[in-house]
């Protein structure tokens, strides 16, 4: 593995994102046979970022589904929907380019003329609609409709290993906006401050998004994601918990450190049993392990009721498993997945310690990826 | 150069704006905007005999619910999304959500639930379940998004098309709506102040980016929800990107790009105020002003700014302004194009999407425009584009609003490096 860092190396050394895609390609193209798809559709951006690595506009939140991206098994042929050609690698060439239309008989029209898609017996989308539902079955009449998630989630979720040097570059960017918030942490400062912070470092490291704007929460008022401008105290605990992207891959980290920078001897001691909690569920994700036995790993280890998830896959994007109190008790962790995991001890006179790390799941155990300790 | 809002830098705004007979608050009302927008959106169900509305979309939930909610990248969005659920018979809405310190003081408490988690199979009952306790099993239901698991749970049920519901509640918009976005924009427009003395040769476009976002937040916005945008333009078509439709690529996302003197940028940013966007665009050279060609790009532009405007006013039809912008520039015609971007629109809406209807000047056509009868509160963002093939073009935005009797600016930013005709307003 080489290390961390953002910037093209002169000998091709860090990511090769040309390999990386055809690597991705061809797991997507292996998943279709195995299911025998003859087409996928696709509308979820980070589906669509894992087949064609096309570099899109970021835009926060959920969008209805569309076919965005439509995937022919037979002669692998991916077309997509992009009005030009920057962001879009060179193995998808213009004749497979579809534009922006907000007309849908035109955007319809797009789709149909996609040539092999009316001969196609079986179709996989990674979401539904009524109106795709209705146009696949003008476009393609004969076709069999097939829910895609779980076969796109089989071939992600074990990363490849130019993928787990993007989410630790990630990791390292999180870090370096951990360390700016905290140097920036003061009495009378906010979370809407710091989540300024976070953004600053991170345009400054070459990446312009902030994935998830829950950077963090004074913990006196319990585990919260929206940041707001109600000021920090002197001295106490405030959890933080920056993520970053690089080339599309997440990754995050928290940690929870004393306004002030010193900790009482109770914070400390809190923060012990927190990192111990975190250490016994990160010492339990080996390949095979179920949700429900992560709960209780948990659980015994002292944890207690989870305002978020204790365990989340991480990719392009955050991905399955989902495992908190309600979700994920089925779900196995497998060789090659990176999860997060995330542990919360409230305390009602300190407020609460919240720690996270991200960790790879590997047949030797896990690897933590993710690293940063408070100099106090 | 600075404008005001009563007039913005066009001749003709309305003197005392008022939508319905309200004048835009300084600050919003947020209880009242929640209230009003139940309202209509109940209307809207009962209009349409929609007795529940599942809403599935972040910009849906957070028109349905006013929660807030912090922005994140599509992924968790989908798979960690906050929902909601109206009832045509209740006046408070049902939330289900990760974020449940978003809702407090917003939403009644028994009214707030554990999130749904909809898009994962394992819980399709339990949204079943839900629906059946809270609205009924023989309701109308609508949906404005459906997940796989949601249809395998929902069976033959027939549903109703809840974007139509939601679409007819938000074109218009109250005035505490309005003033959101008044307020997004203002704290967009002083974060580009910030920015814009940074664009000196050797910035890049990710630092810009950075130093907005850090501003953004100091002066008190919520969230962003698009990357911002710095795009060096090149002077002609051909030295740009390809294109599937031959014209202008635009926008393209941002990167470390190394910005150089006399790069010409086409600026654009959104952000968020109590989930309400700004809009912000501008064109900017590093390094320098404009030559005398790229001033006369911009008179122009202002010229169709102008004549669009000019024909804004309730019972205008979106043909109307199209055919104004046209009319305002034979350059453009002459040259065989709209003064527009082909891929977008000459007219956007504005409200908890960034770009919503009303939409003029698409490939929807030009009966689609005549269809479209402005009303007062509906937000109108202009964003004509001269291009002029060889040596570039100008491309900026401004956002108004319909008032009761014309129209008024929700933007407030200078153009400079360019120099508006005829001196300052």
């Amino acid at each position: 593995m080489t290390e961390p860092g953002t910037a093209a190396l002169p000998e091709g050394g860090r990511v090769d994102f040309t390999e990386l895609r055809a690597a991705r390609q061809e797991r997507v193209y292996a998943a279709m046979a195995e299911a025998e798809l003859d087409v996928l559709v696709l509308g979820r951006p980070s589906s669509i970022a894992y087949v064609t690595g096309a570099r899109a506009l970021w835009t926060a939140g959920s969008r209805p589904f569309s076919p965005s991206c439509i995937v022919m098994r037979e002669d692998r042929r991916i077309h997509l929907l992009a009005t030009w050609d920057e962001g879009v690698p060179d193995e998808i060439p213009h004749e497979q380019l579809f534009g922006l239309s907000w007309n849908p008989s035109i955007a319809a029209g797009n789709v149909k003329a996609i040539r092999g898609l009316d001969r196609a017996g079986r179709i996989g989308a990674d979401g539904t609609s009524v109106g795709f539902n209705r146009l696949l079955a003008d476009a393609a009449p004969d076709a069999e409709l097939v829910d895609a998630r779980d076969l796109l989630h089989r071939a992600r979720s074990a990363v490849l290993g130019d993928e787990l040097l993007a989410i630790e570059t990630a990791c390292a960017l999180a870090e370096a906006g951990l360390e700016d918030m905290c140097s920036a942490l003061g009495q009378g400062r906010t979370t809407r401050q710091l989540l300024g912070v976070l953004a600053e470092r991170l345009g400054q490291m070459g990446e312009p998004v902030v994935p998830d704007e829950a950077i963090g929460f004074a913990t006196a008022r319990g585990h919260r994601s929206v940041v707001d401008d109600h000021p920090f105290d002197a001295g106490e605990l405030v959890a933080l918990r920056p993520s970053a992207r690089y080339a599309g891959y997440v990754g995050a980290i928290a940690r929870t450190v004393a306004v002030g920078g010193e900790l009482t001897d109770a914070q400390r001691s809190l923060g012990r049993r927190c990192r111990e909690a975190l250490d016994a569920v990160i010492g339990a994700c080996v390949p095979g392990v179920s949700g429900d036995h992560l709960r209780s790993v948990w659980r015994d280890a002292g944890g207690g009721p989870l305002p978020a998830p204790l365990v989340t896959g991480l990719g392009l994007g955050v991905q399955r498993p989902i495992i908190d109190d309600a979700v994920g008790g089925a779900e196995a962790l497998g060789d090659g997945m990176v999860v997060a995991v995330h542990a919360w001890l409230p305390d009602d006179q300190l407020g609460g310690w919240l720690e996270g790390d991200v960790v790879a799941v590997t047949a030797d155990g896990p690897l933590t990826l993710t690293r940063w300790s408070d100099p106090a | 150069m600075s404008v005001t809002f009563a007039g913005g830098a066009f001749r003709g705004a309305t003197e005392t704006p008022s939508i319905e007979g309200n004048t835009i608050p300084d600050t919003p009302d947020l209880a009242r905007m929640r209230h009003e927008r139940g309202a209509r959106l109940r209307d809207a169900m009962s209009t349409q005999g929609v007795d529940a509305l599942l809403v599935l979309g972040t910009s849906g939930v957070h028109y349905a619910t006013g929660a807030a909610m912090p922005s994140v990248d599509s992924a968790k969005a989908t798979l960690q999304r906050p929902v909601a659920l109206v009832t045509v018979d209740d006046p408070e809405p049902h939330l289900f959500t990760p974020y449940p310190d978003g809702a407090e003081g917003r939403i009644a408490d028994d009214h707030i639930h554990p999130p749904l988690h909809i898009d994962l199979d394992e819980c399709a009952g339990d949204v079943v379940a839900q629906l059946t306790d809270l609205a009924g099993t023989d309701t109308n239901l609508a949906v404005d998004e459906l997940t796989h698991p949601l249809r395998r749970a929902l069976g033959d049920r027939k549903l109703g098309n809840g974007t139509t519901v939601l679409g007819a509640a938000r074109m218009a918009k109250t005035v505490d709506e309005l003033a959101c976005m008044r307020r997004a924009q203002r704290i967009n427009e002083a974060a580009m102040a910030d920015v814009q003395p940074l664009v000196r040769p050797g910035i890049r476009q990710t630092d810009l980016t950075g130093a907005l976002l850090r501003s953004v937040f100091e002066r008190g916005g919520s969230a962003v929800g698009i990357d911002a945008i710095w795009q060096v333009m090149p002077d002609s078509i051909e030295s740009g990107p390809w294109t599937a439709h031959g014209d202008v690529a635009y926008p393209t996302p941002t990167t470390d790009r190394i910005l150089r003197d006399g790069d010409v940028l086409w600026v654009d940013s959104g952000v968020l105020y109590e989930g309400y966007p700004s809009d912000f665009g501008r064109t900017w050279i590093v390094g320098r002003g404009p030559d005398d060609r790229q001033q006369r790009q911009f008179e122009r532009w202002f010229a169709v700014m102008q004549a669009t405007l000019d024909a804004v006013h309730p019972g205008a039809t979106g043909g109307d302004l199209c055919r104004a912008a046209i009319a305002a520039d034979p350059e453009s015609k002459s040259a065989g194009r709209n003064p527009w971007l082909p891929h977008f629109y000459l007219v956007h809406g504005l409200g908890v999407d960034s770009a919503e209807m009303p939409l003029l000047g698409t490939d929807l056509g030009s009966e689609f425009d005549d269809s479209v009868v402005l009303t007062p509160g509906t937000v109108l963002v202009l964003e004509p584009v001269i291009w002029d093939d060889g040596h570039g073009g100008y491309r900026s935005e401004d956002v108004f609003v319909v008032t009761d009797d014309g129209w008024t600016a929700l933007s407030d930013h200078a153009y400079t490096p360019f120099e508006i005709p005829g001196g300052a307003s």
